[in-house]
């Protein structure tokens, strides 16, 4: 059995002019055997570094990799018993399917040809792809390449996979279907697997945790839903979630937040956690802010906005929400409403931003110091 | 369901082989895991062939150039000195020869009017006739083959071939003066002409080189490039002097330092075209200047004192050309 | 027609028929240009150089029918056979080693320099790219010096002169044929090195984890996906140093070892004056080979001098 660790992985690059870029920096994560981790991050945040460390295509500046117990740094790639799917899927183009799925098994085992010809059929069965065999990869489609590129993964039996993008080159509705089909092959294999996206969807679709990199460092490690109701910052609660948390840089006045534009009451609960700070950052995402038409504020969390922009996406609307447009510099935010809402621009609402919804960031360093009501039971119960 | 995982991994155990060698990802292995060791055997060997002829017999040649060999028994290389190249710029009687020696400023003259008139009027003219080819024309291979073909051709064959294209009495050339009233004229031999003779020969036969380079250029730029001229209202002349043309500056560059070279190189084309080391004050070039010092005077170190100047000729057209490339990460 | 302008697209300088008349005009006339030198040559080739009179050059020989144009003959060639022959033989044993080598430690640089990714390997490149342009002059007298007083090729060669096949003279076609391996690999390793740059890396990474060593990668992914370069860098070395005359003039210098283009600059030339059929069967047929290869490769010969 195969779980997979990173113990305080670090990877500093040298540039030419002696330069030294840490491109990934004290990561340390666990990953179960049969698991699915998403690595999710904004482009250069170094989880692509981290993948190819694990693969062995990057060496190590510090830390260790473990597979199954076992130090793997100092293994070469071909001995790591894992298997990649690349962006590219970086199939053979000279070679034929079954050639492409024997490279690997010709060059790192000693079986007959007779029997590698057997496993590739096997797996070829297994991916569904038997007929595309005897192809070159040009006449595939690119799900089809997709399928080869991953059956070329499996012939390997690998303790470990590792993807990286790897439905970054498909089109949107195919995608929407690999991911599906991704999930289920990974759990009908069980087989522990890191997946690399800079995409939030696909992390918060696909993962069964998923590690938050950004700088080269490791900011959050969680289920989905942990990540999203409980972000351990700042950068997390903005980087998860789509369209993004609202965030207010407020001043703290004892029992009460304060902007330019708005007065926000805190729930002693809340005081406390802000308690000694003269600033704080106030995040609150656009769905949890509820929206009702004019006609007198009913309590302290709500406030008389204006609409500005509607963006419609048809089951919902993203409507961009202002305190003053007629100012310069003016407050705003985002709100999601249901989409058979009507809304238009210049309309004047009031929004609601309900007290157990709200987050709130240390403004210097971007902890969190308080995050929304989430029972991380209660939400597990009901994905199930 | 039995994990089809599982049953590969099981028919794949029995074969795994335990293999020690072949390291990549180790930064605490040996040295002979990096990659420059593990790729050495690929680039070290042509790297030891390029080094030793051309790297060292360019150091060579420069030490060689610094002594008095004449070509009999080993080169002295106990007294050097730069005698040879005070007699290339000043001339007059070394201490190795009785006969005065004449310095190099002629075939020098010669060589850069030879490089600067053959490399612009190759590269106008393979201008042109590459804007002309891009007119979306017909038979466009046919025509690109046409242009192209002298370039095939050994400097030997078109030098046979424009030798008798000049001939006083048979060639083409004089025919078709002949037929407007002038001549015949003697070309080959006339000092007046001479370097104009091979000149043309050249362009002849390198035009057609300009001419891919900037079709090439002028396939990359995209049309959207030719229709926004268009639509802003530029006349079509107007469009290739502003729009087009200064987009083939790297076309131009590359162009011009090859075909420079191929100038400096041009002592193929003179030594057939005049049948041995002789051609003449005229149309001497420092190749051929050197060529003739060394292999027929026998004065060798003479000789690689012209060489180790046309070598920094050349190396002051390539290197800022390399640097540049360099810098443009085109490398 | 107004019409014709239609399918004349926006990078036409010539809209209209008439300019197209012009522009067509043009190319033609450049084609007669470049082709008019061969086109004589090869008239003049096939003249009987008794009957020959260099009044009409550029017509066939159709005496009787057109007065001064000459006699019909072969002989010019059948001359040209028997002067180049030897010349000839020497060098496709010089040029077929040579680009074969050249081409080959060609690619296997590229591909340690490109492929396989380490620090300070751009030095290395720029050395080699350098060398293209190098002047073979600044090299010529330490080349004659080498082959001649240093290496005892020549002594080392006697042995294998005994063998079928193989002459005593052929020490100096080894010669060149190292000579101009080692100033070829400059443009042969550029050339593959532009190609093996738009190979995928992650392609190469994935041969890695597949288990491939550095040799494997080369032999089983590179070397097949290099086969249209390796068309293209057999073409331009072929014709480079079937071309040549510096190189042999420094390093054969004279005897039986001469290849062509050494036979051809003396041929046709006698006491009597110059037998231009002669010289002009002598010269289409030294050119033969690489015209061959450039009807029927142009585009990849045009691809190698446009890198």
């Amino acid at each position: 059995m195969a779980e997979l660790t990173l113990d305080g992985v670090t990877k500093v690059f040298t540039e030419d002019d002696g330069n030294e870029i840490t491109a990934v920096d004290e990561v340390s994560v666990d990953i179960e055997d049969g698991e699915f981790l998403v690595l999710v991050g904004p482009s250069g945040c170094g989880k692509s570094t981290t993948l190819r460390m694990i693969a062995g295509l990057e060496t190590i500046t510090s830390g260790e990799i473990r597979l199954a117990g076992q130090r793997i740094n100092e293994k070469p790639p071909a001995e790591r018993d894992i298997a990649m799917v690349f962006q590219s899927y970086a199939l053979y183009p000279h070679m034929t399917v079954r050639e492409n799925m024997s490279f690997g098994l010709e060059e790192s085992t000693d079986m007959a040809e007779a029997e590698i010809d057997e496993t590739v059929e096997d797996t070829a069965e297994l991916m569904e792809i038997e007929e595309l065999l005897d192809r070159k990869p040009s006449e595939l489609s690119g799900g089809q390449q997709q399928r080869v590129a991953l059956g070329r993964a499996i012939v390997r039996a690998p303790e470990a996979f590792l993807m990286d993008e790897p439905l970054s080159n498909l089109d949107a509705k195919l995608r929407a279907t690999m991911r599906t089909e991704l999930q289920r092959i990974q759990n009908d294999l069980d087989v522990t697997t890191v997946y690399v996206t800079h995409d939030q969807t696909e992390a918060m679709t696909m993962g069964d945790r998923i590690a938050i990199l950004d700088d080269g460092i490791l900011q959050q490690v969680g289920t989905p839903l942990e990540c999203y109701h409980t972000p351990n910052n700042r950068f997390v609660a903005g980087f998860i979630g789509d369209p993004s948390m609202n965030f207010f840089e407020m001043a703290v006045d004892d029992d009460t937040l304060v902007i330019d534009r708005f007065e926000y009451p805190l729930k002693p609960a809340q005081q406390e956690a802000v308690a000694g700070r003269s600033h704080v950052d106030f995040g609150i995402r656009p769905e949890d802010i509820r929206i009702k038409d004019p006609g007198g504020l009913s309590d302290n969390y709500q406030f008389e906005v204006t609409v500005d922009v509607v963006e419609p996406r048809g089951d919902e609307n993203t409507i961009h929400l202002t305190f003053d447009r007629s100012v310069d510099d003016p407050v705003t935010f985002t709100a999601t409403v249901s989409g058979l809402r009507d809304v238009s621009a210049g309309d004047e609402v009031i929004a609601t931003f309900p007290p157990d919804s709200i987050h709130l960031f240390d403004t210097d360093t971007g902890v969190a110091v308080h995050n929304r009501t989430f029972d991380s039971e209660d939400a597990t119960k009901q994905v199930l | 369901m039995r994990n089809p995982l599982t049953v590969l991994r099981r028919r794949l155990s029995k074969h795994r082989e335990l293999r020690a060698d072949g390291g990549t990802a180790s930064q605490a292995g040996s040295i002979l895991d990096r990659d420059s060791v593990r790729s050495a055997p690929f680039w070290l060997p042509p790297f030891l062939l390029v080094g030793l002829f051309i790297y060292g017999a360019i150091i060579w040649n420069i030490v060689l150039s610094l002594t008095n060999f004449q070509g009999l028994g080993s080169p002295d290389y106990t007294a050097l000195d730069f005698e040879n190249y005070v007699i290339a710029f000043f001339g007059g009687t070394p201490s190795w020869s009785e006969l005065t020696v004449s310095p190099i400023w002629n075939s020098a003259w010669n060589t850069v009017v030879l490089m600067v008139s053959f490399s612009v009027v190759c590269l106008a003219l393979g201008l042109v006739l590459a804007i002309l080819v891009d007119q979306e024309i017909r038979f466009e291979n046919t025509f690109r083959t046409i242009y192209l073909l002298p370039m095939s051709l050994s400097f030997v064959v078109t030098a046979k071939f424009w030798l008798y294209m000049y001939n006083v009495e048979t060639g083409l050339v004089n025919l078709l003066l002949g037929s407007v009233g002038v001549g015949p004229v003697e070309i080959v031999q006339n000092p007046d002409l001479k370097l104009a003779a091979v000149a043309f020969a050249l362009i002849w036969q390198f035009s057609g080189y300009a001419m891919i380079v900037y079709l090439a250029g002028l396939r990359a730029i995209p049309t959207s490039h030719f229709e926004a001229a268009r639509v802003d209202g530029a006349s079509t002349l107007r469009m290739y002097w502003r729009v087009i043309i200064p987009q083939l500056r790297t076309a131009t560059v590359s162009a011009l330092v090859v075909l420079t070279v191929f100038s400096l190189k041009a002592f193929d084309f003179l030594f057939s075209m005049y049948g041995g080391y002789q051609p003449g004050p005229s149309a001497d070039i420092l190749a051929t200047r050197m060529v003739r010092e060394a292999y027929a005077n026998g004065n060798w170190a003479y000789g690689s004192a012209i060489a180790v100047i046309l070598f920094l000729m050349a190396l002051a057209i390539v290197t800022p050309y390399i640097y540049s490339q360099y810098k443009r990460g085109e490398l | 027609m107004s019409t014709e302008t239609g399918w004349v697209g926006e990078r036409s300088l010539f809209g209209h028929s008439l300019r197209r008349i012009i522009l067509y005009a043009v190319l033609v006339g450049m084609g007669a240009f470049y082709l008019i030198p061969i086109e004589t040559g090869i008239m003049t080739s096939i003249i009987n150089p008794a009957s020959y009179t260099g009044s009409f050059p550029y017509l066939p020989p159709l005496e009787p029918l057109v007065p001064n144009t000459g006699e019909f003959s072969l002989e010019p060639w059948q001359g040209a056979i028997d002067g180049l022959g030897q010349g000839l033989v020497n060098s496709v044993i010089l040029v077929v080693p040579a680009t074969i080598l050249s081409g080959l430690l060609g690619s296997m640089a590229a591909f340690g320099l490109t492929t396989i990714d380490w620090r300070g390997q751009i030095g290395i490149y720029i050395l080699f790219v350098a060398g293209i342009f190098i002047p073979y002059q600044a090299v010529l007298v330490p080349l004659t010096q080498f082959w001649y007083n240093v290496v005892p090729l020549q002594a080392a060669f006697q042995p294998l002169a005994a063998l079928p096949f193989v002459e005593s003279y052929h020490w100096k076609l080894v010669a060149l044929i190292v000579t101009h391996t080692a100033y070829g690999l400059p443009i042969c390793t550029l050339l593959f090195r532009a190609h093996y740059k738009k190979l995928s890396d992650e392609m190469v990474e994935a041969a890695q984890l597949d288990g491939a060593s550095v040799a494997t990668i080369y032999r089983r992914i590179i070397l097949p996906l290099s086969i249209p370069m390796f068309a293209v860098v057999f073409i331009y070395q072929f014709t480079q140093i079937w071309n040549d005359l510096l190189f042999a003039l420094t390093i054969i210098q004279f005897g039986d070892a001469a290849v062509v283009t050494q036979d051809l600059v003396g041929i046709g030339v006698s006491q009597s004056g110059t037998n231009f059929p002669l010289r002009m069967a002598a010269a289409l047929l030294a050119a033969l080979p690489t015209l061959l290869v450039y009807v029927f490769f142009g585009d990849k010969f045009a691809k190698g001098v446009a890198a």
